[in-house]
C-alpha cells in the first residue's frame, strides 16, 4: 500500500467513482426520494410530498401486505436452504468419495443445472407443472389413470412446494461445489488417525467433516439465503406470484421481490414501493454487514 | 464388513448419483426432445419422450418467421457493451482501491458494499423513471446503462479482489527502481490479471446475456428486444407452439453453458458466485 499524489489518486478512481454514482448511487437516493412521494399511475408526473405516509401504510397493521410478504419469504428461505444444503453435501460426498470413478464426469454432469439461463429454467419447469399436458401430470396418469391430476400449481400449498422444488434444482449445484471443494481440502491423515481410534464413519462425519467445512459453508449459506430471499425469476415466470386466493391479498409465491415487481411494473405504486425497497435493503444491507463482520473480510479490507 | 464397505456402499452410491443425473439432465433434455418435435404434438395427454417423426422445422422457423436473428444480435450488442464498459470503468478504480493509501477509501468500500445489497429488482424501479425523464425507456442504450449500474460494482469488487492477490512487493519494487503510477498498473499489475479480466469480462457478458428482468421493463419494441424478452414473449403466446421456444432455447444457451462448465473451475469467492445468478 503506497500513498501517491491526491491527483493521482483522483484520476484512477474518477471513472469507477462518477459512473457508480450517476448510474448505482444515484437511482437508490432517487429511490428515497420517491418514496416520501404519492407518485403513481394517477400522479405521474404532478405527484406531491406526503412526507412518511408510504412507509405507514407499509408498516401500519401486522397484517399489512408488507408482513405477509415478508413471512412468507422467510418460509421460503428456511424451506429451501436446508434443503440446498442437505442435496449439495450428499453429491459433494458421492463425488468424493475414494471408490467412485469418472470424477469429472459426474462433476459436469451434476452441475449443468446451474449453467442453464435462470429465465429458461422456469419455463421449463412452468411446462413440467401444466395441469393437462404437464409431463409430471402425464407421469401422474400413468400411475393413477387417466382423469387424475395433481394442482401443481393451482394449490397455494403445491404451488409454493413446486416453486421450491424448481428452486432447488437450479441451486443444489452451487452447494455441491463448495462443499467439494472443502471436502478435498481437509486432510486424510485426520480420517485415518480417527479410524485408528476407534471413530465410526457416523462419528467421524461429525466430528472431522462438519466443523471443518463451516469456514467454507458459512458465507456460502448467507450468500444463498440472500439470492433466494431475492427470488424473482422462478416464482413469477411460473406462477407470477400465484395463485391468488382473493384479489386483495398477496398470492401464495407472492414473494418480496415478485410483489416489489409487480406492485412497480403492473400497479405503478412507485412511492409506496419505494418505501418498501428502502426497509427491505435495510435489512439485506444489516445481513451482508453482519456476515462479513462475522467471516472477518471487513477486517481483511482495513488493511 | 469389507462386502458392505467394497460392495454395498458404492453401489449405493451409484444409484444415488444415476438417480441425481436423470433429475439433473432431464430438463435439459426435455428441452432437447421439445425442440425436434413438430407442431402442436408436445401438447398431448399422455406421456412421450421422443417425437415419433423428429424434425428440424421449430429451427428453419425462428430464423427465418421471427426476428430471432435480430434479438440475438440486440442481445450481443448488449452484452458485450455493458461488458466493455464495465471493466474499462472499473479497472483503474479497483487498482487505486488495491493499493493506494487515501482519506475515504473504507468510506468508499462501504459504499460499494451497500449498492451491491441494494437487489436490481428494487433497484430497477428508480432505474425506471430516470430512464424514463430523459428518454432512454426503449432503447438498448437505457438498457446498457441499467445493467452498468450492476457491473461497474461487481467488476470493481472482483478486480480489487484479484488485484489483491498479486504481490505488491512487485509494483512496489517497480516504483522504487523509478517507474511511475501508471507505468506500475500497465506494465506489471494488468499484465498479470489477465486471466481475472477475462474471467470477470465473461461473468459479466453471461450476466446481460441470460438477464430478463430489466430487459422485460426497458424495452418495448419487439425489434429491440433481446433473446430473453422474445423468447419469453413467445412463449406467452398462445398461438405458437412450445417447439419454437425450446429450439431457440438450445441456440442461445448452448454457447453459454459451455462457456460457464468451462469458466466453473475459477468461480473462487462469494462475490464471483454472486454475479452470475441474480
Amino acid at each position: 500500500m503506497y500513498r501517491v499524489r491526491a491527483l493521482t489518486t483522483v484520476t484512477y478512481l474518477a471513472p469507477m467513482i462518477i459512473g457508480v454514482g450517476l448510474i448505482s448511487l444515484y437511482p437508490i437516493l432517487y429511490n428515497i426520494f420517491i418514496s416520501v412521494t404519492n407518485q403513481n399511475l394517477y400522479h405521474f408526473r404532478h405527484y406531491s410530498f406526503i412526507g412518511l405516509t408510504n412507509y405507514q401504510s407499509l408498516l401500519k397493521t401486522l397484517d399489512a401486505d408488507f408482513f405477509i410478504v415478508l413471512a412468507r419469504t422467510f418460509a421460503f428461505v428456511a424451506i429451501c436452504i436446508p434443503l440446498f444444503l442437505a442435496l449439495g453435501m450428499l453429491n459433494a460426498l458421492a463425488l468424493n468419495h475414494p471408490a467412485i470413478r469418472f470424477k469429472a464426469f459426474w462433476r459436469v454432469a451434476l452441475i449443468v443445472p446451474w449453467a442453464v439461463p435462470s429465465y429458461i429454467t422456469a419455463l421449463v419447469w412452468k411446462f413440467f407443472f401444466n395441469g393437462e399436458f404437464g409431463t409430471f401430470n402425464q407421469l401422474y396418469r400413468v400411475v393413477a389413470g387417466p382423469q387424475a391430476g395433481l394442482p401443481w400449481l393451482s394449490d397455494p400449498n403445491w404451488a409454493f412446494g413446486s416453486i421450491v422444488l424448481a428452486n432447488l434444482w437450479m441451486s443444489y449445484p452451487f452447494f455441491m461445489v463448495v462443499i467439494l471443494g472443502a471436502l478435498q481440502s481437509i486432510p486424510t491423515e485426520l480420517y485415518e488417525a480417527a479410524a485408528v481410534d476407534g471413530a465410526s464413519a457416523w462419528r467421524r462425519f461429525w466430528a472431522i467433516t462438519i466443523p471443518l467445512l463451516r469456514p467454507a459453508l458459512l458465507p456460502a449459506t448467507v450468500l444463498s439465503a440472500i439470492l433466494t430471499f431475492n427470488t424473482l425469476n422462478t416464482a413469477y415466470l411460473i406462477t407470477t406470484g400465484g395463485p391468488f386466493v382473493s384479489a386483495a391479498k398477496p398470492g401464495a409465491t407472492e414473494f418480496v421481490m415478485v410483489y416489489a415487481f409487480r406492485e412497480a411494473f403492473q400497479l405503478f405504486n412507485f412511492g409506496y414501493i419505494a418505501a418498501f425497497a428502502v426497509v427491505i435493503f435495510m435489512m439485506l444491507f444489516g445481513v451482508t454487514l453482519g456476515s462479513l463482520r462475522f467471516s472477518g473480510l471487513v477486517r481483511e479490507e482495513a488493511r | 464388513m469389507r462386502f458392505l464397505s467394497r460392495v454395498v456402499v458404492p453401489a449405493l452410491i451409484y444409484a444415488f448419483l444415476i438417480a441425481m443425473l436423470i433429475f439433473a439432465l432431464f430438463p435439459v433434455f426435455f428441452v432437447v426432445q421439445a425442440a425436434f418435435r413438430p407442431g402442436q404434438s408436445l401438447y398431448s395427454l399422455t406421456l412421450s419422450l421422443w417425437p415419433d417423426h423428429p424434425t428440424w422445422d421449430n429451427f428453419v422457423y425462428i430464423w427465418t418467421k421471427i426476428p430471432f436473428p435480430l434479438w440475438l444480435r440486440n442481445s450481443l450488442g448488449v452484452s458485450v457493451g455493458t461488458m466493455v464498459a464495465g471493466l474499462i470503468g472499473s479497472a483503474t478504480g479497483a487498482y487505486a482501491l488495491s493499493r493506494f493509501r487515501f482519506a475515504g477509501k473504507q468510506m468508499t468500500l462501504i459504499l460499494l458494499l451497500a449498492i451491491q445489497a441494494f437487489p436490481s429488482v428494487l433497484a430497477l424501479i428508480p432505474i425506471y423513471l430516470i430512464l424514463k425523464t430523459i428518454g432512454l425507456v426503449g432503447s438498448p442504450f437505457g438498457l446498457v446503462l441499467a445493467y452498468m449500474s450492476i457491473a461497474l460494482v461487481f467488476c470493481t469488487w472482483n478486480l480489487k479482489g484479484y488485484f489483491d492477490t498479486i504481490p505488491r512487493e512487485l509494483d512496489e519494487a517497480a516504483l522504487i527502481d523509478g517507474c511511475s503510477v501508471s507505468q506500475a498498473f500497465w506494465r506489471i499489475v494488468l499484465p498479470l490479471s489477465v486471466p481475472a479480466l477475462a474471467v470477470t469480462a465473461l461473468l459479466m457478458f453471461l450476466t446481460a446475456w441470460n438477464e430478463w428482468v430489466m430487459a422485460s421493463v426497458l424495452l418495448l419494441d419487439e425489434n429491440t428486444y433481446t433473446v430473453p424478452v422474445g423468447l419469453w414473449g413467445l412463449q406467452n403466446d398462445y398461438r405458437v407452439p412450445w417447439g419454437y421456444f425450446a429450439a431457440a432455447s438450445l441456440i442461445v444457451s448452448l454457447p453459454v453453458m459451455a462457456l460457464f462448465l468451462g469458466l466453473q473451475r475459477y468461480f473462487r469467492s462469494g462475490l464471483t458466485v454472486g454475479g452470475v445468478k441474480g
